[in-house]
């Protein structure tokens, strides 16, 4: 368990890294306050940590054969991703009904028209789906905890090994809470979501290329 | 109203005779001898000619700037010359060094490249969590500077950032010119309407690439996204997927740098893409200079936000008095207002206390800068084709 901590602690700005792209932007479309960015967080982590205990489940069963080996790890990795890219951009187009309301403060670049009137709902679902397949993704800290929970005895063992490795990398998102203190008006929002279609964009792009068995660079 | 007795004012330009223009622009004569001759050192033929026709060019300019009143008229020839010469002394110098335009992709990790401005916003991340700089590396032997080099570069960069702001964008930047060339062709836009949501996009770029490049610890930016690749040096394509990448620079090029500027006679690359231009709108905020908008004076007829080439106008913002934070300070608005409501502003001053000088100081510092920067890429360009001519 303490060597679960440590590895999750230890590699936790690996995993902030990995998963900036989609929790920074999605939090930024969000409400701002502590009150809702900590139920969205505890949404993300909570989906997270459900991914962490599949994979856990799924290496101990299979001996670490999906995380070792590159050939069956890229075609998941690559459904991972086109997955991820979809829930994106679905979040990006569904923000906009959550903008009104929250988009009318001061705003950082002026924007007259085109305020859509509508109810506002939270994107915890999206959270959730969100750290379902971040958690999912097999980043090298990942695919590290996934060979040490493969060598336990039994899959109990595994899983709280990777329930262990979550506490330890959870320690670095705290910090996320700080986007809280963000102002939000409809540049912010819009930005926010702009820039989760060109990441969506991006890892559609290299989940197919991963799926059709291309080497990208890095992966 | 001194300013307005010793010259014609027409608009907002005022209109200075021979003798005190030549007075004005002497401080950067000596700027330009001072950037581009430097006494003990051997030079050849080719480049005393450049350095020569670069000084003069620059100092001309200066001159017709402090003559005319008008500032945007001559900046955008200094910008267009330097967007046009910057790949031909560029390609020159990495087909001489390397051979090959194509730049492979473990040496763009590696950082064995030539040093750029762009990336600088999406290295900030990676090397606070890694203490590494993920491009440019350790720029040294084959056409690179070294990492002393790179931190002279980076630290100027900043200062001249802090006191212009996103000035640098019209005044520095190596890649605008062509844009607003393009932009500058055609008489009319053809396309008028432009959703301002656009204008939020370099934003979502950089948010976008900061994340990405923190991820996977490289330059996604220049990986996948610069339109100026297709300029400069591309991606040695050594499979599909190179292949690709360098025909998403050669798209965005086109459309961004070429087919929309001639669409929209505006910055589309610099208004709607670029994530350097929105890190340097950020620096409006700590520069000392802004552009202002007198409300009694102002009719608002919206020729200063047609002006504009970047955008960064809007009826809201006409009404504040003041300009979007992503102004380029490149003087549009100011020559295109017939009343003389736009004018240059030192900020902590009133809005409408020496607009004359508030330009005098701003060009003197901005044109210092384009001197050192542009002038040496022009020096660098006409140098080339003196090389190939002569």
């Amino acid at each position: 368990m303490g060597e679960a901590l440590v590895l999750g602690l230890a590699s936790g700005p690996a995993c902030i890294a990995a998963c900036g792209p989609v929790l920074v932007p999605s939090l930024l479309t969000e409400r701002a306050g502590v009150w809702a960015h900590a139920c969205y967080l505890a949404a993300f982590l909570g989906a997270r940590l459900l991914g962490y205990l599949v994979f856990a489940a799924v290496a101990w069963e299979l001996g670490a054969l999906v995380s070792l080996l590159r050939a069956p790890r890229m075609p998941l990795v690559g459904a991972v991703y086109v997955l991820l890219a979809g829930v994106l951009l679905w979040y990006a187009w569904a923000a906009r009904r959550r903008c009104a309301g929250v988009c009318a403060g001061q705003a950082l670049v002026q924007i007259a028209e085109n305020k859509v009137e509508t109810k506002q709902e939270d994107g915890l679902g999206g959270a959730a789906a969100l750290g379902l397949l971040t958690g999912l993704n097999l980043c090298p800290p990942f695919v590290a905890a996934g060979i040490r929970a493969a060598e336990l005895g039994s899959l109990g063992a595994a899983l709280l090994f990777f329930m262990a490795f979550f506490v330890g990398t959870s320690v670095w998102f705290v910090p996320f809470a700080g986007l809280s203190a963000v102002g939000r008006n409809e540049a912010v929002t819009t930005v926010a979501r702009m820039a989760m279609a060109l990441i969506a964009v991006w890892y559609l792009g290299l989940g197919i290329a991963m799926l059709l068995g291309r080497r990208v660079y890095g992966y | 109203m001194a300013t307005e007795a010793r010259g014609l004012r027409l608009g907002s330009a005022v209109r200075r005779g021979v003798g005190r223009s030549v007075l004005l622009t002497l401080p950067m004569v000596v700027w330009a001898l001072l950037m581009f001759f430097h006494p003990g050192t051997a030079t050849d033929r080719q480049s005393l000619i450049a350095a020569g026709a670069t000084a003069a060019f620059m100092v001309a300019l200066f001159f017709l700037m402090m003559r005319t009143g008008k500032t945007y008229r001559w900046r955008r020839v200094f910008f267009v010359a330097l967007g046009l010469l910057f790949p031909v002394g560029f390609i020159y110098q990495v087909m001489h060094l390397r051979g090959t335009m194509g730049i492979p992709m473990e040496e763009m990790i590696a950082g064995r490249t030539p040093f750029c401005f762009m990336p600088i916003p999406m290295l900030i991340l990676p090397a606070a969590v890694t203490r590494t700089v993920v491009f440019p590396g350790s720029i040294l032997g084959a056409g690179g500077m070294s990492g002393a080099g790179i931190a002279a570069m980076v630290g100027m960069w900043l200062a001249l950032t802090l006191v212009l702001g996103r000035g640098w964008c019209s005044y520095a930047c190596f890649f605008g010119g062509i844009e607003e060339g393009m932009a500058a062709a055609p008489k009319k836009a053809t396309i008028r309407k432009i959703d301002p949501r656009w204008r939020l996009m370099p934003w979502a770029v950089l948010l976008a690439m900061v994340l990405l490049s923190l991820a996977l610890f490289e330059p996604a930016y220049c990986e996948w996204l610069c339109p100026f690749k297709a300029v400069s040096e591309y991606l040695a394509a050594r499979n599909t997927l190179g292949l690709f990448q360098n025909a998403l620079f050669v798209l965005l090029f086109a459309g961004l740098v070429v087919v929309l500027p001639l669409l929209t006679k505006k910055r589309t690359q610099c208004s709607c893409f670029c994530p350097f231009g929105a890190f340097q709108s950020i620096f409006n905020k700590t520069s000392v200079f802004d552009v202002k908008i007198d409300k009694e004076r102002c009719k608002p007829c919206v020729l200063c936000q047609t002006a504009c080439p970047t955008m960064s106008l809007s009826k809201e913002s006409i009404e504040r008095g003041e300009t979007l934070l992503s102004c380029t300070k490149c003087g549009a608005c100011v020559d295109a207002c017939p009343r003389g409501a736009v004018n240059w502003h030192v900020k902590g001053t009133e809005a409408a206390a020496n607009p004359e000088r508030a330009r005098l100081l701003f060009l003197y510092a901005a044109w210092a800068m384009a001197v050192m920067f542009g002038g040496s890429v022009i020096a660098q360009g006409i140098r080339t084709i003196l090389h190939f001519v002569l």
